[in-house]
């Protein structure tokens, strides 16, 4: 089946389109239409036209469109959403403002908790409670949650999330509630905590529940558009949407559970990278997105995606897992300038207005671009993607303060800031990689996005990574991702404290197994379900859990012994220790499902001969000019091989290879750079 | 300085920092490194100072700390390769350990045959013997109630363990093994650093690499000199007090700060002699975070790019009296010190206020409660512990800026805990935690609200444990015309027959069915809160935290503009620098705090072992005289 992926980005919105049948990943084709911010499904039904103008897709074919959409971020982020309230248990009236008390720069002494998504007056206490062993202490007063609404929707609240203590053990109270507001006030939209995000700590699931609620109109709305207008345009298109674990789910689904796209953009590109890596043979990466003002990286080790159980959208946390990014705050826009004696870059960044002060778009600032272009890394010669023309006079103007400073040409200056640069990102990657305990020499760098083909090199050679992939499709590599993801849903059940038999365990992965298969089957997914089986799991007495894999027999059967077996065995691989005779505690049962959609597969090109053509660039490495050969992406065979200095041009991207690399054209089109020992 | 390559460096510098705390992390064993992060791990120069310093992870206020002492404790020269130094001594290694839970280790790193840094950790032990489990009791009153001690020693020589030094401590805590994990993590972390190390030098040359740790540290260094020079220069005084565990008594400290240019220096002279309390700590001899450390936050806070070296404090001197509370000899107890530390923070921070135009932030609520409950487990018969909250209350208002609500600066790093998870670990049913509405002290930024837990026991039996508790009485203090914030309360059983109010507990016995309610104290406010935006008075109306009467008395709101502007109109008291609460100022009615220096001075004058009794005579016998207490009355004052 036709396959399209479109990821929508703040400049430009993407398209990687596969015919279903064709030579698998070497034949998905690519395109970039400018975005239509604030209405961005414009953007999108622009491209979806000129495919087919361009006859690539027809009308009538049968299609899945797989789509990235950041609508709901944008409404948390920019905090649009519609106004709320929050039913709480008596006594907890500040769930949202204590939070988890602690200040993210104890040290700064105007440091502020961010403000709750809803103020206070719209937090509404509700006269019920369950314990912790899910028994009902006081029971629920209906009458109390029916004025409570009342009052909410009366002062303008949109939606009512419900979060009351212990939910995630006896949803009884919530449900009771959903229903008794719904009994007496109707249509309203409610949203309750254990449905959106079972787990225990009631912070985290009052913020998801209230993030799910404010997220749904910015997406309901943006969703009917779309299939409205997919209605009559491509009427056998299937409209799917990328969630944040990286995978998808259908649209109708991101409808009811927005909150599962919160952290999606950034993740389409690891499961790109994953299911590259995976063609390639290359089982531990490290991911690098490089945009204008900032550089998400992430993980794969032994083939697996790294997940979070703690990411954070905006203000705000997220314990559902998610695809694990760091983001550096260092992008091609990154100002340089110079504190007090030192040289600095960013991490204020010129970002898309004005810009990089070579743009010619008004920028006076030096930034990472500029320096670029003063090492001839890019060229006025060659316009960036967009058709943008870049002056290298005016990138010499800006950097002549920070040049005369160091007493230097600003070439010279320029190669400075992009050494500054490298260190402020090394100074992040390198503990993020070390989290997981793996050394830099045995990671792969894969490199997507804007800049990153000309500084994820630079970065590689710093922090000691051999070798560098640039895919292909390294433009759209995000829309590529949402070609090679799966349907995919998590789900949890919190038994901390409780008494757990075989049989209790079994049952409970049974009873999960039947969601999993439920929520499949209403993608319309005619897949069959995979399952991957997990427990979170803990020393007696100690806070701090691992998330454990386990083997479907294993799980399946609920055995005890085995799951002990396998937390020592993680503890101690992860953490060097294990303790099999201490007691363990086990405070979660986790499964993810996974339906499995057609993708593109590895089918090599043929290696080809012959010597492409080249012109030469200086540019400057180490301190010292080289002429540099300049190849076209395009004009090179599969096969190939070279020893850096060199410079390899795309239509959107740049590739820098420094002279201690050697680069070469993988079987499937992608740049390899190899390190020489 | 090279531009370039300092700024390179540093961000090396912190790449490994962070790497090497993350080892220790990752690999460690109990709970007090897991969850609180009361450990680190970090690089200092031959001079003894930080370098390589994680702030992503780990205790991030020890970066101006100093090894150098306990280098010299054990000797430089006879340092060797593989060499792993130990001590939890707080009476030696000029005071870089400050209580005897924190174990450090030191690991001299070599080049070439010589040290060229020292990679350094520590970790809060969950227990190193004495008379509680985890070592720590508010009321003990010497330090062999803490556990055993170990001067500096060399716990392996040349990669060789120790293993009869390591015996000994291990015979000597009630959990050896997950100790001897949590050393063997912070190993692992020290050994990283040496690696690291090793090939920084590989890739840039031993001297340069030696260059760029002076330059670093002295980029610091600058920057620290820029933000001082921004205070006015003279010298400031301010008291602050802490309150006893028994009855009224309360213990004085006296800060005196002088800024001259670029270079400050803070003085507690005058204060109290130590306690037979777990409230002291040590602060040696050299500059020390603990008795300046509003101004290294504050240094940090208005130079952000500033690099977090020990080169911070390195313009500042600070200087503690020996046996004083804040710098106290052998062998007092300190377990519960953190405390003091932040009343030491809230008198230098009454100096700032006034080294700065306008003033700077008013006291928070100056306490480090940590509630913890202890409860035989009736499926295992075994007795464990779990930590339940921290319980803090709101910081003070800020220059431009309401104070924060339920925390204060000092302690704005500990997290609480879901009261989901507390309730499933303990016997308790949290009934309630969330602001005290109507505690936040006025102010044009109101200070932070209080936060109030309410506690049931629903088990046969527990006992609760509340260290770090203070402020019952004494309230902390307004700033440039802002009003004083609230004072803690502790309640047994409210609105029953049996209602008890218990003040400031340590040890509390649960029954079945019994209440605690505990309100924290709450910041105090800053400027006049009739220049408060009123559209910020009303919207806390609406959100539930003020009734309308206190807005009208508090800030003069009304419900409309004119109305308001009607009840603005009226005089306002002169905008007084400091507002202290009707406790204090009774207080300082009879003992005004030239007579409280003088009195603790003269108790300092005479043998150690005597002056709390002392000091506790001659202020009985003073308190029988009328009026105010004179200086001079201290000085004529018979010895008791």
């Amino acid at each position: 089946m036709l396959r399209i992926g479109i990821d929508i980005g703040g400049t430009f919105t993407d398209f990687a389109v596969w015919n279903g049948e064709a030579a698998g990943y070497t034949a998905v084709a690519a395109l970039k239409v400018p975005s239509t911010p604030p209405h961005f499904a414009a953007g999108v039904q622009r491209g979806l036209e000129a495919l087919l103008a361009q006859g690539r897709i027809r009308a009538d074919q049968e299609m899945l469109i797989v789509h990235g959409t950041t609508v709901s971020t944008n409404a948390v982020i920019e905090r649009s959403g519609p106004p709320l309230a929050l039913l709480v248990t008596a006594g907890f009236r500040d769930i949202l403002g204590v939070a988890r008390l602690r200040l993210d720069r104890p040290v700064d002494l105007f440091a502020r908790r961010p403000a709750p998504l809803i103020p206070r007056h719209r937090v509404h206490e509700i006269d019920e409670r369950i314990l912790a062993d899910g028994s009902i202490d006081r029971p629920l007063d209906p009458d109390g949650v029916v004025a409570a609404a009342r009052a909410a929707i009366a002062s303008g609240a949109a939606a009512i999330a419900v979060c009351f203590l212990h939910a995630y053990r006896n949803p009884a109270h919530e449900q009771a509630a959903g229903a008794a507001i719904r009994a007496a006030l109707g249509d309203v939209d409610v949203v309750l905590s254990h449905e959106v995000w079972p787990q225990q700590s009631e912070y985290e699931r009052a913020s998801a529940a209230l993030l799910n609620a404010y997220a749904r109109r910015a997406m309901s709305g943006y969703i009917a558009e779309l299939e409205g207008w997919l209605a009559t345009t491509l009427p056998k298109a299937r409209l799917l949407v990328t969630k944040s674990n990286g995978g998808v789910m259908a649209a109708g689904e991101a409808t009811r559970m927005p909150i599962h796209t919160l952290l999606s953009g950034p993740a389409a590109g690891v499961t790109a990278s994953a299911a590259l890596g995976a063609m390639l043979g290359e089982a531990n990466l490290l991911t690098m997105d490089m945009g204008g003002t900032s550089t998400d990286i992430s993980m794969i080790r032994d083939g697996r995606i790294m997940v979070s159980h703690d990411g954070r959208v905006g203000e705000f946390p997220l314990m559902m897992p998610v695809t694990a990014i760091e983001a550096i705050g260092a992008g091609g826009g990154s100002i340089a300038w110079l504190d007090g004696p030192v040289l600095k870059v960013g991490p204020r960044s010129a970002g898309a207005a004005p810009g990089p002060a070579c743009y010619g778009r008004g920028g006076t600032l030096p930034t990472v671009s500029d320096a670029y272009l003063l090492c001839g890394y890019l060229s006025e010669d060659a316009p960036l993607a967009g058709g943008l023309h870049l002056h290298r006079a005016l990138a010499d103007t800006a950097m002549a303060p920070i040049a005369a400073t160091l007493s230097r040409d600003s070439a010279a200056a320029a190669e400075a800031v992009l050494a500054v640069a490298t260190a402020n990102m090394l100074a992040n990657a390198l503990p993020f990689i070390a989290r997981l305990g793996v050394a830099p020499a045995e990671l792969t760098l894969m490199i997507f996005g804007g800049a990153g083909a000309i500084h994820g090199p630079l970065l590689a050679d710093e922090i000691g990574i051999g070798r560098v992939v640039i895919p292909r499709v390294a433009s759209v590599f995000c829309a590529y991702g949402c070609l090679v993801s799966d349907l995919l849903y998590d789900v949890v059940r919190s038994v901390h404290g409780e008494a757990l038999d075989a049989a209790a365990v079994a049952a409970i992965f049974a009873g999960l197994r039947g969601q999993g298969a439920d929520w499949l089957a209403a993608q319309a997914g005619d897949a069959a379900p995979a399952f991957e089986y997990a427990a979170d799991i803990r020393y007696a007495g100690q806070s701090f859990d691992v998330s454990v894999g386990l083997d479907a027999s294993t799980a399946e059967r609920g055995d005890l012994a085995a799951i002990a077996a396998a937390f020592h065995a993680e503890h101690g691989r992860l953490f060097g220790h294990a303790s099999p005779r201490a007691d363990i505690e086990i405070m979660a049962l986790r499964l993810r499902v996974r339906g499995n959609l057609p993708r593109p597969g590895a089918v090599a090109r043929p290696l080809a001969q012959g010597t492409p053509p080249h012109r030469t660039r200086r540019a400057r490495f180490a301190g010292a000019w080289h002429d540099t050969p300049l190849f076209a992406w395009a004009d090179l065979p599969v096969g190939w091989r070279a020893a850096g200095p060199a410079i390899i041009e795309q239509e959107t991207a740049t590739v820098v290879v420094p002279p201690a690399f050697t680069v070469a054209v993988g079987p499937y089109g992608d740049l390899v750079l190899d390190r020489e020992r | 300085m090279d531009p370039v390559r300092t700024e390179v460096m540093r961000n090396r510098f912190a790449a490994i920092a962070e790497e090497a705390s993350n080892v220790a992390y990752r690999t460690a064993y109990t709970t007090f490194v897991k969850q609180t992060q009361d450990y680190q791990v970090a690089l200092a120069s031959l001079d003894g100072e930080f370098f390589a310093y994680p702030m992503r992870a780990g205790v991030t206020s020890s970066v101006c700390q100093n090894v150098r002492g306990l280098v010299d404790e054990i000797g430089l020269d006879t340092l060797k390769p593989g060499d792993i130094v130990i001590t939890n001594d707080p009476f030696s290694g000029d005071a870089l350990c400050t209580h005897t839970m924190d174990i450090h280790l030191l690991r001299p790193v070599f080049r070439d045959g010589r040290i060229i840094a020292f990679a350094w950790a520590f970790i809060h032990a969950s227990d190193i013997g004495g008379a509680v489990p985890g070592s720590i009791s508010p009321t003990s009153y010497e330090v062999f109630q803490e556990g055993v001690r170990i001067r500096p020693a060399l716990l392996y020589r040349e990669g060789e363990l120790n293993a009869q030094l390591w015996h000994f401590f291990a015979d000597n805590s009630r959990i050896p093994e997950l100790i001897w994990g949590d050393l063997q993590a912070m190993l692992a972390g020290l050994a990283l650093l040496d690696t690291r190390m090793q090939e920084l030098c590989a890739r840039y040359g031993t001297a340069a690499l030696r260059d760029s740790i002076a330059d670093v540290i002295a980029l610091s260094e600058l920057k620290a000199r820029q933000a001082i020079a921004r205070l006015t220069d003279g010298s400031y005084e301010f008291s602050d007090y802490l309150e006893a565990y028994n009855g009224d008594g309360h213990i004085f400290l006296h800060a005196r700060m002088t800024v001259a240019g670029d270079s400050l220096a803070v003085d507690f002279s005058g204060s109290d002699p130590q306690v037979r309390y777990a409230l002291n700590f040590v602060t040696g001899e050299r500059a020390h975070p603990f008795l300046c450390m509003p101004v290294i936050n504050w240094i940090q806070t208005v130079e952000p790019t500033i690099p977090v070296t020990g080169g911070i404090i390195r313009p500042i001197r600070t200087h503690a009296p020996k046996g004083t509370l804040m710098n106290a000899e052998f062998p007092a107890a300190m377990g519960n010190r953190w405390v003091a530390v932040m009343r030491v923070y809230d008198a230098v921070l009454g100096c700032l206020n006034q080294a700065l135009p306008g003033g700077l932030a008013a006291a928070g609520s100056g306490q480090a409660g940590i509630i913890s409950v202890a409860a035989v487990d009736a499926r295992t018969g075994r007795r464990h512990v779990s930590v339940v909250e921290p319980f803090i209350g709101g910081s003070g208002g800020r220059q431009g800026a309401d104070g924060v609500d339920g925390i204060d600066q000092p302690v704005a790093f500990l997290r609480s805990a879901p009261a989901e998870v507390v309730e499933v670990e303990t016997s308790l049913v949290l009934r309630s935690f969330r602001f005290e509405p109507g505690s936040a002290a006025p102010g044009r930024h109101r200070g932070g609200y209080a936060m109030r837990i309410e506690l049931e026991n629903r088990g046969l039996a527990a006992t609760v444990t509340v260290r770090g508790l203070d402020r019952f009485r004494v309230q902390p203090w307004g700033v440039a015309g802002g009003a004083c914030g609230s004072a803690a309360s502790a309640v047994l059983n409210p609105g029953t027959p049996e209602e008890r109010d218990i003040g400031k507990i340590d040890v509390l016995e649960m029954r079945r069915g019994d209440v605690l309610r505990m309100i924290t104290p709450s910041g105090g406010g800053f400027g006049d809160p009739f220049t408060r935006d009123p559209a910020l008075v009303l919207s806390e109306v609406a959100d539930g935290l003020l009734t309308a009467e206190q807005a009208r008395a508090q800030y003069g709101v009304a419900g409309d503009a004119e109305a308001t502007a009607a009840l603005r109109a009226g005089p306002r008291p002169p905008p007084g620098s400091f507002s202290l609460g009707p406790a204090r100022t009774a207080l300082e009615a009879k003992w005004p705090p030239a007579a409280s220096m003088a009195l603790a001075t003269r108790a300092m004058a005479a043998p150690a072992a005597l002056r709390a009794h002392i000091l506790a005579a001659l202020r009985a016998d003073l308190a029988c005289t009328d009026g105010s207490v004179t200086p001079a009355a201290v000085a004529a004052a018979p010895d008791p």
